[in-house]
């Protein structure tokens, strides 16, 4: 069988004349960069969403850690600083850009390296060495860090997920299967 | 987050109640890091009652996972579902966790 992780490699991609970087009619939040507040945050965006793509939490928690990552890795939880949302929701979509006022993503390739890494060894089923790949840190990760956010949001992010130049923002596309409409007749 | 410690055998059952996030989701770490130390050895975290956790929650599953496989103790995670199985899904790290679908199913595999 063909290598089921490899053939889908997905990459953190840098590429700021995306169209997902288009913000026409999007609605637009903004918040100081509270650690204790990501959550409340996330909940203030997450409830314009249409009940059917909140599906078991999953869209709340994939905003929470990209906005997590904005105040903390990017705003360093400096509440003088910003962090920036514009998203739309639909039944068939959601799309966010979240932008922070940090240096950006620098080890951005460095991340898509060990992803890489990371997938060629699931592919093989190598758990033991996978130990080191569970889990991206830097100097500046801390215990509270899982190191494994990004790589489920590569996943859940379906339409895409990419960086603007400077990499202190990111835009993202969830698209989802539409349903069929009607009354089902016997 | 609500832990409680309960024991069947040699297994000793923590069930974790309410949701797995970056707020709280040291408690879990510091819990099993502390039984570590009374020599415990037989781990089954039972996840019946979360239906929420998030990257810290999956650091803290994997960081236990890690130190217990080290010092060749045992640990079984358990009801995964909702969101939770989801997230997992997500980080592929169903082959990576030792999992089953029932307490009782951990506890045959504790012995076998």
């Amino acid at each position: 069988m063909e290598n089921t992780y490899l053939s889908e490699l997905k990459e953190i991609k840098v590429d700021e004349g995306s169209p997902l970087f288009d913000k026409t009619n999007m609605f637009y939040k903004e918040f100081p960069s509270d650690f204790r507040q990501i959550r409340y945050f996330t909940l203030l965006i997450v409830q314009t969403a249409p009940l059917e793509i909140k599906e078991i939490n999953l869209l709340e928690q994939q905003i929470s850690e990209i906005i997590k990552n904005a105040v903390k890795h990017g705003n360093k939880c400096d509440p003088e600083r910003k962090v920036r949302v514009w998203y739309s929701f639909s039944p068939q979509h959601a799309h966010l850009v979240v932008q922070d006022e940090g240096d950006g993503f620098k080890d951005l390739e460095k991340w898509n390296d060990f992803n890489r890494k990371r997938l060629e060894l699931l592919s093989r089923h190598d758990f033991e060495n996978l130990q080191d790949f569970v889990s991206y840190r830097t100097q500046l990760s801390d215990d509270n860090d899982g190191g494994n956010a990004l790589f489920a949001a590569l996943e859940y992010w379906n339409g895409g997920f990419v960086f603007n130049t400077k990499r202190n923002a990111v835009a993202m596309l969830k698209k989802y299967p539409q349903k069929r409409q009607g009354i089902s007749v016997e | 987050m609500e832990l409680k410690i309960r024991k069947n055998g040699e297994n000793y059952i923590i069930d974790v109640n309410g949701e797995m996030d970056l707020y709280n989701s040291y408690k879990l770490k510091e819990l099993v890091m502390k039984m570590l130390e009374k020599k415990v050895e037989r781990f089954i975290i039972n996840l019946e009652n979360v239906d929420y956790i998030d990257s810290s929650g999956i650091g803290a599953l994997i960081y236990i996972c890690s130190t217990i496989k080290k010092m060749s103790m045992k640990l079984i995670i358990t009801n995964i579902h909702g969101s939770v199985k989801k997230v997992i899904e997500l980080t592929k790290l169903m082959g990576y966790f030792p999992i089953t679908n029932s307490i009782e199913e951990a506890i045959q595999q504790m012995d076998e």
